[in-house]
């Protein structure tokens, strides 16, 4: 089940966007093992768009909002981040404005876990799903979606270049609760 | 054109043949030999393309099946074993069933191989080349899983030459080598002798010279892995009929009559030098010997004979120790050669007599331009290397060592002799490397008490490296420390030891541009560079660096292995399983690809494929706390906790400083609810590792189902200090609250 954040839906302005993309050795992008649909998308547009790691293309939608995006995974997976490549000089009133991101068990269980609104974003825009207690630090779900709940400009449909997912970085160690921090440990942690 | 074994061999410069030669024969014959001394020059040179144009040549004017020995030797030393195979297709001489059958292995036709090296419709037949071609076959047998038969193979070849000294470690990889001490004993001493001693009475020489360079360049021209004064003396053309042939005209020139006709015979004391030269780029097969003491009487079928073999002794006669007072050297009646090519060429060209000549100084030349070229690819540290030039015994052996020695660096004690006979076809300079042993000698020095102590110092260094790479080999590394130990502080201090250091990066990735600068062509450098970048968990980086180590040599477990620990620290399963199969493949013994398949399965919470394959690495490395310590975390999962709490104690015992299976025998424990145990083990833990977070992170999780809360808290408060990851510090500040309101429902920890 989601983890709701104690404090009820979290509202913020995120502007900007960073052109690059910058990775944490702490985090791993998970989207690879999941299984990912849109609830609409105009022909040559379609999901494949958002994870073909080029930002020229792109997901397109074609209908009525909100547009989803959707995730599931294999199995239950510790998420931590959200990660949308989308740009307002290139796409105007295309560029999404308002963007809530929910996880559940599946789609009759989803329940939001952070909201925000973009601002003339232009690049790499960052959305955290921690909460503020530690224990929130990571939302441990089946599925994640990624709600467009309107555009720049009023625009209709909506434009997303590329999505990425991320969780923590599994212990290298299997059948191992803690990592290890020292140095004696994790000498003699693997055999070369 | 076939010459009659009481012929002498032509020198090309002393024309001197029989003067029963007719005029037009003699023309043939020194056209024939102007043609193969050609040949043999460019090989010296490494000019492939016209060595090749001229054996072509040779071959067309002179069809012969010894020509076309030659061509072939031509074809393999710039790497076309597929022209060799084609040209001796169907050859029956000894040597050119070697020949074909070393091309059959380096294109991975061990069929056809072994076909050759022992057909079936002659079970008697002889292997040819004696130990050279027993070790050849036993590498056949190796790669294609007759493990029996290539021990049996491996043990002939040592037998025949007890200087076959990768022969020696392929049995200590298969697990059957005895202890060095008697392979390279007395037995040994009094083979080598007898070799030896057979020489020291037909060392006197003229055209030595001449000969001598035939015979240095017609070494390079056999195959890299293996040389032999036999083949030697084939490829000079001096023997067509068969191998037995040229032995027997020098044994015959020495004792005069009554020799057995038959060289069979004499095979067996042939002596066939060290062959491995590739594998150890300085292990050089005999030098030869250039005797600069003309001396009108000799046959030059002795001289061709006894050169390799005197060179050898004078070898051997040099002092062990590294820094050999050059004086005392050159007082030696000058006869003792060290390696550099200055000094060597300065010798020569004050001692070349009459024969010398230009001789001396393109040998000369030559060697300068060997020994750098020796220096330059040497897979040594080039620290370590360029202190010795000497080729004396110790060197040899050392670099030997270091060979082995290297491999350490990959893997603790398992050595790959893989990549050794694997480097095969990538040509090794190393065989042309052969050269820069070429070691002029006088054999009038030679005497029995020079061979005696010559051999012994060989055997007895051989006798370390043996048992210290044979007990490696079993795992027993800290036997194998002490062993190696023993060798002369030289040995020693090479790349090896900074290998020790694996952990510390600066150290390997010294010695990682070492080895590069040395050897680009070596899987070696490459895994060293490949683990450089694993260290700074650059494992794309590193991925690329051991498959070019695997391009270099596909026959190379330990680059397998190495790929595939990349891949699962990439976390693509598949491709690591797939990698360490291909290891296993090629060495069924190689416990870190077992080990490696166990993690992956261990991962995939597949716990009774990781138990089998954790169980057969510890048994076959029974020394590894590390190994065993999985063995009983896959135990633990699959809940047979008096089993893993005994596979704990024993890699407990197994290696005191291993803090791991200490950890794994608390948490173990903590499952069993024996929590005051759990707890008195941590504590122990926590003199060795004050600083590891997981310790105090358990021990707070102890006291929490203990209901110490105080306890808990101080604890996990400690762990937090000690800045674990993220997803940790989520888990023990969850602890941490849950211990603040005890009347919660308990949530999922």
């Amino acid at each position: 089940m989601a983890t709701e954040s104690s404090e009820g839906e979290e509202e913020g302005k995120l502007t900007g966007g960073s052109p690059v993309l910058s990775e944490d050795d702490d985090l791993r992008e998970k989207g690879k093992k999941a299984s990912w649909s849109v609830s609409s998308w105009k022909s040559g547009n379609g999901v494949s768009s958002l994870r073909d790691d080029s930002l020229e293309t792109y997901w397109q939608s074609d209908g009525a909002q909100p547009h989803f995006v959707n995730v599931h995974f294999e199995k239950k997976v510790k998420l931590q981040l959200v990660v949308l490549y989308v740009d307002y000089k290139l796409d105007e009133s295309y560029t999404p404005s308002k963007v809530s991101v929910r996880a559940g068990d599946g789609f009759h269980s989803l329940k939001e876990i952070r909201s925000v609104e973009l601002v003339e974003p232009t690049g790499w825009v960052y959305i955290s799903l921690s909460g503020n207690d530690p224990r929130e630090t990571f939302v441990n779900t089946f599925m994640l979606q990624i709600a467009v709940l309107s555009n720049h400009l009023n625009g209709r449909d909506t434009h997303v270049r590329q999505i990425k997912v991320y969780g923590p970085r599994p212990n290298p160690i299997p059948c191992q609760r803690f990592q290890f921090t020292s140095p004696e440990f994790n000498t003699y942690a693997f055999v070369r | 054109m076939k010459k009659t074994k009481t012929k002498p061999q032509i020198s090309l410069l002393s024309l001197s043949l029989s003067l029963s030669l007719s005029e037009s024969k003699m023309k043939e014959e020194a056209m024939e030999a102007i043609l193969r001394n050609t040949v043999q020059n460019s090989l010296r040179h490494f000019m492939y393309k016209n060595a090749i144009f001229f054996s072509e040549f040779l071959c067309a004017e002179f069809p012969s099946e010894a020509n076309l020995q030659l061509l072939a030797s031509c074809y393999l030393q710039d790497n076309r074993a597929q022209c060799a195979y084609h040209i001796l297709k169907g050859t029956q001489m000894a040597q050119s069933r070697y020949l074909f059958a070393l091309s059959c292995f380096q294109m991975d036709l061990l069929n056809e191989a072994e076909a050759a090296l022992c057909p079936a419709n002659e079970p008697i037949a002889e292997v040819p080349n004696g130990g050279a071609g027993h070790y050849l076959l036993g590498l056949v047998y190796r790669y294609t899983d007759r493990r029996t038969n290539a021990v049996h193979h491996f043990k002939q070849a040592l037998s025949l030459d007890p200087l076959l000294w990768t022969a020696y470690e392929e049995l200590c990889i298969l697990g059957a080598a005895e202890e060095a001490a008697a392979v390279f004993g007395e037995g040994a001493a009094i083979c080598i002798q007898k070799q030896y001693l057979h020489h020291t009475f037909a060392s006197h020489n003229s055209h030595v010279s001449e000969e001598d360079r035939n015979l240095t360049s017609s070494r390079n021209l056999v195959s890299a892995e293996e040389v032999s004064p036999r083949q030697l003396k084939q490829l000079s053309g001096n023997n067509v009929r068969e191998v037995p042939g040229s032995c027997q005209g020098m044994t015959t020139s020495v004792r005069g009559a009554g020799q057995p006709p038959n060289g069979v015979y004499h095979l067996s004391l042939y002596n066939t030098p060290s062959p491995i030269a590739t594998q150890f780029s300085a292990a050089a097969p005999p030098p030869l010997c250039r005797n600069l003491q003309p001396n009108g009487s000799n046959t030059s079928t002795a001289a061709a004979d006894s050169s390799p073999r005197s060179t050898i002794n004078s070898t051997i006669q040099a002092p062990r120790r590294k820094f050999v007072d050059e004086g005392k050297l050159r007082k030696i009646s000058g006869r003792l050669f060290s390696d550099s090519g200055p000094r060597r060429s300065t010798r020569l060209a004050a001692e070349a007599g009459a024969n010398a000549g230009t001789n001396a100084a393109s040998v000369a030349g030559n060697g300068t331009n060997n020994s750098s070229k020796y220096l330059g690819s040497s897979k040594l540290s080039s620290a370590a290397f360029r202190s010795v030039t000497v080729r004396k015994v110790p060197n040899w052996a050392n670099e030997n060592f270091d060979e082995g020695m290297r491999n350490e660096v990959f893997d603790d004690c398992r050595s790959n002799i893989v990549s050794g006979a694997g480097a095969l076809p990538s040509v090794d300079n190393k065989a042309l490397d052969q050269e820069g042993a070429t070691m002029p000698c006088s054999g009038v020095l030679l005497n029995n008490s020079k061979v005696l102590t010559g051999t012994a110092e060989i055997l007895s260094l051989l006798r370390l490296f043996g048992e210290g790479y044979r007990l490696s080999c079993m795992y027993r590394c800290q036997d194998a420390l002490e062993v190696y130990s023993k060798l002369p502080h030289k040995h020693y201090n090479t790349g090896w030891v900074l290998s020790q250091h694996l952990k510390e990066g600066m150290k390997l990735s010294y010695l990682a541009r070492e080895l590069i600068s040395t050897d680009r062509l070596a899987p070696q450098s490459w895994c060293a560079i490949g683990n450089c970048y694993s260290l700074q968990k650059d494992h794309e980086t590193a991925l690329k660096n051991f498959q070019r180590a695997v391009q270099l040599d596909s026959k190379f477990a330990y680059a397998h292995t190495l790929c595939a620990h990349e891949y699962v620290a990439l976390e693509e399963f598949e491709n690591g399983i797939r990698s360490y199969q291909s290891a296993l493949r090629i060495d069924s013994r190689h416990y870190n690809a077992w080990y490696g398949l166990g993690m992956v399965y261990l991962r995939q919470e597949k716990f009774e494929f990781a138990e089998h394959h954790f169980r057969t690495a510890c048994r076959i490395n029974p020394s590894s706390s590390i190994i065993m310590s999985y063995l009983g975390t896959a135990l633990h999962a699959l809940k047979r906790n008096s089993e893993a709490l005994e596979m704990m104690e024993r890699a407990i015992l197994a290696d005191r400083k291993n803090p791991l299976p200490m950890y794994q025998k608390a948490k173990i424990l903590e499952s069993l609810e024996s929590f005051d145990e759990a707890l008195e083990v941590l504590e122990e833990l926590k003199e060795y590792a004050p600083r590891e977070s997981s310790v105090y992170a358990l021990m707070g999780m102890i006291y929490k189902r203990l209901n110490m809360n105080d306890k808990a808290m101080l604890h996990f408060g400690l762990a937090l200090d000690l800045k674990p990851s993220a997803t940790d510090v989520a888990t023990i500040k969850a602890a941490m609250e849950k211990l603040h309101l005890p009347d919660e429902l308990a949530e999922d920890s």
